[in-house]
């Protein structure tokens, strides 16, 4: 305990002097910039950057990585509350409910919200990253594809939480989306699976062309369609903060997204894109009125958009223990370390403390600075909402093909959003929700890798999920959860969704 | 016929200028060197400090452009249609020669070939280290590959993929050596190594760079290389060959090449300047801290390098086979 401290003392000094300082603020403000910007999420914005890096030395270059990651994660919220736009996959839960918010002009509100709940999440999960990094590496490697499978069904599960209407919609959209991650490279044979001789779909359909396309584009056209424009929204001053009723419900569910998020991060392989819908089902099963989700419920933004922040440190513990990347970020950032002659692995923390103290403190130096670049933007931005729609959109159209552009230079990612925009558009139209289709296509892939490489872990036998402790629990616990479920089925007792479908129907009549 | 030569004629008297202009200007314009991975992979970390430092030899800009996508099959179809005029280069790894052969092994129409590309020169080549666990019962090379032996299918491992660079080094190994191991594809070299750390598989084959650390920590064990002769910075480890399984050599390697039809002397200036931008002091610095030791060859020698190690992955890609369903 004693000695954290010193070496965290150790680590302020090196991440208060100002070269360090001033690219942690580099960092932070391109990372927020990037967030902004529909289309490109973290991945892209690390990657594009990550050549700048190589002039400065290993921990500058690291600390402004790191600004730019947690700093999307901050600006993927902005879009998505402001303009149904994901700025990045995980923020795709915070464009339902924080949208709502914005149509009911509390959009102040809900940016504020999700800028405290981010920074509270960063802090805490810096916390317990200082403190629990090499025990909970070691934890997190013992999550193999079994484990990992077992952890994607129970994401799953999610689907019931996601949507207000018809459970038969929903499913119908969470199966047409895992068919969409069916495209690409199949990664166990080297199969290519309907590519129709376009060699870029072989990575498959990218979340974010589809997100962007599926949420905010359609979004765009149904507004073009209707008859009557909807009000531009004239947000007041003091209509800025959340009120105290909002902040109160704001915060059991920062709390459960911080630890969920941090947990789910820490996992090897993609998982922290599921922590924000993890967070989102955990609230609405939670809430006392999960008729509100959807319609802009505080606590849909305020925990997924924790939760993601919070993943954004977990994600960094095996990568600082062990020396191996979680994600394709922390890859990323596994590269600038070896450019600049760190070997990552798991002597890094004591051959290299002026590095790894250094930058733990500039994360906590950089959430307070993301703090205070974005709480006084929560103005700005909302102003932009005073743009009339026939200036506003042609712009967002603009910006939204550029960012989806630039990710991968691929115009082929271009095609695929706008095809998106359109299939949405008719969805919509028919009333069914969009999220579920992202879940899908996110866990698609994910799923079916585990679940191959599992059976090929133990020659095609199944037992496998069941007799490792981790995997056999959460399937366990997946079991309960779906019981749960089936029980009004026997007892003839309305939940939450039956409840809701007869007061809608009260109201439509 | 006499218009037919003065055209001809013509197109002679106009083509020479444009053809000299091309080799005595050369390059007159931005270069662009394509790495077919994301920035951070190691095409990428190659094609840095490599266009950094031939930047300098040729006073003239060489940039870096990283088209991705479908293992790299995107970027080197990108060069391989791109003109040949010496201002387009690609910065390959061995996938070059994987890629054609699986698309003949599932009868696709292949993205590209490998003769559609001309070999500027080789930058590095590291020979792949077998490791396993340190709790793990084997000891040397030997006790593995007899065990191995004794329970066909039984000791797993992990790799970057099917088809991928760590596959082709084990399927190098498993034929000389006589022994069937258990493959479990990762995404990526990275997951690769983090399924061996978590104990979910019990041997991986990777770089030098990538495994060394893990050695030093006590994680891992060394058990043998597949290079011709042992890696610098692991003299104990010995090589396959040493082992008696000469046909067990694999590397990972990173050379510059231009597509088929560049004229020989914008070649030759190309040549000529990658042999410089190999000594420039910022180059053997970057290789340095990325723990890559510089393994430069040009012209013949590499020609024969790159055509014994796409045979070598031919057969390897064709004794994998296509990966069916089995029963």
């Amino acid at each position: 305990m004693l000695e954290t401290l010193q070496n965290l003392s150790l680590g302020f000094s090196v991440a208060l002097s100002p070269g360090v300082l001033l690219y942690a603020f580099l960092g932070c403000l391109v990372g927020t910039l990037v967030g902004v910007l529909p289309g490109v999420g973290p991945l892209a914005g690390i990657s594009l950057l990550l050549p700048a890096t190589f002039g400065l030395d290993a921990t500058r270059a690291i600390v402004m990585l790191a600004g730019i990651y947690y700093g999307a994660m901050y600006g993927g919220s902005t879009t998505s509350i402001l303009m149904r736009i994901p700025g990045e996959a995980a923020s795709v839960m915070t464009c339902i409910d924080g949208y709502a918010m914005a149509r009911k002009g509390r959009a102040g509100a809900a940016l504020a919200i999700a800028a405290v709940g981010s920074y509270l999440a960063g802090t805490v999960s810096v916390v317990a990253l200082m403190f629990l990094a090499p025990p909970l590496a070691a934890f997190a490697l013992r999550f193999g594809p079994p484990e990992y499978f077992a952890l994607l069904v129970l994401g799953l599960l999610v689907l019931a939480y996601m949507s207000t209407g018809s459970m038969v919609k929903s499913l119908a959209m969470a199966a047409f989306g895992l068919l969409l991650g069916m495209v690409g490279i199949d990664q166990m044979t080297g199969y290519f699976r309907y590519h129709y001789g376009v060699v870029e779909l072989g990575d498959g359909l990218g979340v974010v062309p589809v997100a962007v396309g599926l949420f905010g584009l359609s979004e765009i056209l149904i507004t073009a369609g209707q008859t009557t424009r909807p009000p531009v929204i004239n947000p007041r001053f003091r209509e800025l903060l959340p009120s105290r009723r909002e902040w109160r419900e704001a915060g059991a569910p920062i709390g459960r997204g911080t630890v969920l998020g941090f947990v789910i991060g820490i996992i090897p392989g993609s998982a922290h894109i599921i922590s924000s819908f993890v967070s989102y089902a955990v609230e609405r099963r939670l809430s006392k009125r999960p008729q509100e989700f959807g319609k802009g419920a505080v606590a849909g933004v305020a925990g997924p958009e924790s939760a993601n922040n919070a993943a954004t440190s977990g994600a960094l513990v095996p990568m600082l223990a062990l020396g191996v990347p979680s994600g394709p970020i922390p890859a990323v950032m596994l590269a600038a370390m070896m450019v600049h002659g760190v070997s990552p692995g798991p002597m890094l923390i004591r051959q290299q403390p002026e590095l790894f103290w250094g930058f733990v403190a500039s994360m906590y130096v950089g959430n307070l600075v993301l703090l205070i670049l974005n709480l006084p933007l929560v103005g700005l931005f909302v102003n932009l909402l005073r743009i009339p729609y026939h200036f506003l959109y042609p712009g967002i159209l603009i910006f939204s093909l550029v960012g989806v552009y630039a990710v991968n230079n691929s115009v082929t990612d271009v095609w695929i959003m706008l095809g998106m925009a359109l299939v949405g558009w008719v969805l919509r139209k028919l009333d069914f929700e969009t999220a579920p289709i992202v879940l899908g296509l996110v866990l698609a892939p994910m799923m079916e890798m585990s679940l191959r490489q599992s059976l090929a872990m133990s020659d095609g036998q199944y037992a496998i999920f069941l007799s490792r402790p981790i995997a056999g629990t959460l399937l366990a616990v997946a079991a309960v959860l779906v019981a749960m479920g089936l029980k009004p089925l026997l007892t003839r007792t309305l939940d939450w969704r039956a409840r809701l479908a007869l007061a809608e129907k009260g109201e439509e009549l | 016929m006499i218009r037919r030569r003065v055209v001809a004629l013509l197109t002679l008297v106009l083509a020479v200028p444009i053809l000299a202009a091309s080799a005595d200007d050369y390059p007159s314009r931005p270069m662009t060197i394509v790495a077919p991975f994301p920035p951070g992979g190691m095409a990428d970390l190659h094609a840095r400090p490599i266009a950094a430092a031939m930047e300098k030899v040729l006073k003239s800009p060489v940039g870096v452009v990283n088209k991705t996508g479908a293992a790299g099959a995107v970027g080197m179809q990108f060069v391989a249609a791109s003109k040949p005029d010496g201002y387009t280069l690609l910065l390959a790894l061995s996938s070059i020669s994987i890629i054609p052969e699986a698309d003949k092994l599932f009868g696709r129409q292949p993205a590209f070939t490998a003769d559609q590309f001309e070999p500027i020169a080789l930058l590095s080549a590291d020979p792949t280290i077998l490791v396993v666990r340190t709790d793990s019962p084997w000891k040397t090379a030997r006790e593995f590959i007899e065990d191995a032996r004794k329970r066909p299918g039984q000791i797993s491992y992990s790799s970057s993929g099917v088809y991928g660079t760590l596959h082709m080094a084990m399927e190098l190994l498993q034929h000389p050596a006589g022994i069937k191991l258990r493959h479990v594809p990762y995404a990526g070299a990275g997951p690769a190594m983090t399924a061996i750390l978590g104990g979910h598989v019990d041997a991986l084959a990777s770089g030098p760079a990538v495994v060394i650390p893990q050695i030093k920590a006590g994680t891992l064990r060394p058990l043998a290389g597949w290079g011709d002769r042992r890696v610098a910075a692991l003299p104990e480890v010995p090589t396959f060959k040493e082992l008696g399984y000469p046909e067990a050599e694999f590397y990972i390697w990173a050379g510059l090449f231009a597509p088929k039809g560049t004229p020989e002397p914008v070649l030759a200036r190309l040549r000529e300047s990658v042999r410089a931008a190999v000594n420039d002091a910022e180059f053997k610095g970057a290789m340095d801290k990325m723990q890559t030791p510089i393994d430069f060859k040009q012209g013949e020698e590499f020609k024969k390098f790159f055509e014994a190690d796409a045979r070598r992955l031919a057969e390897g890609v064709r004794r994998v086979g296509r990966i069916e369903e089995k029963k």
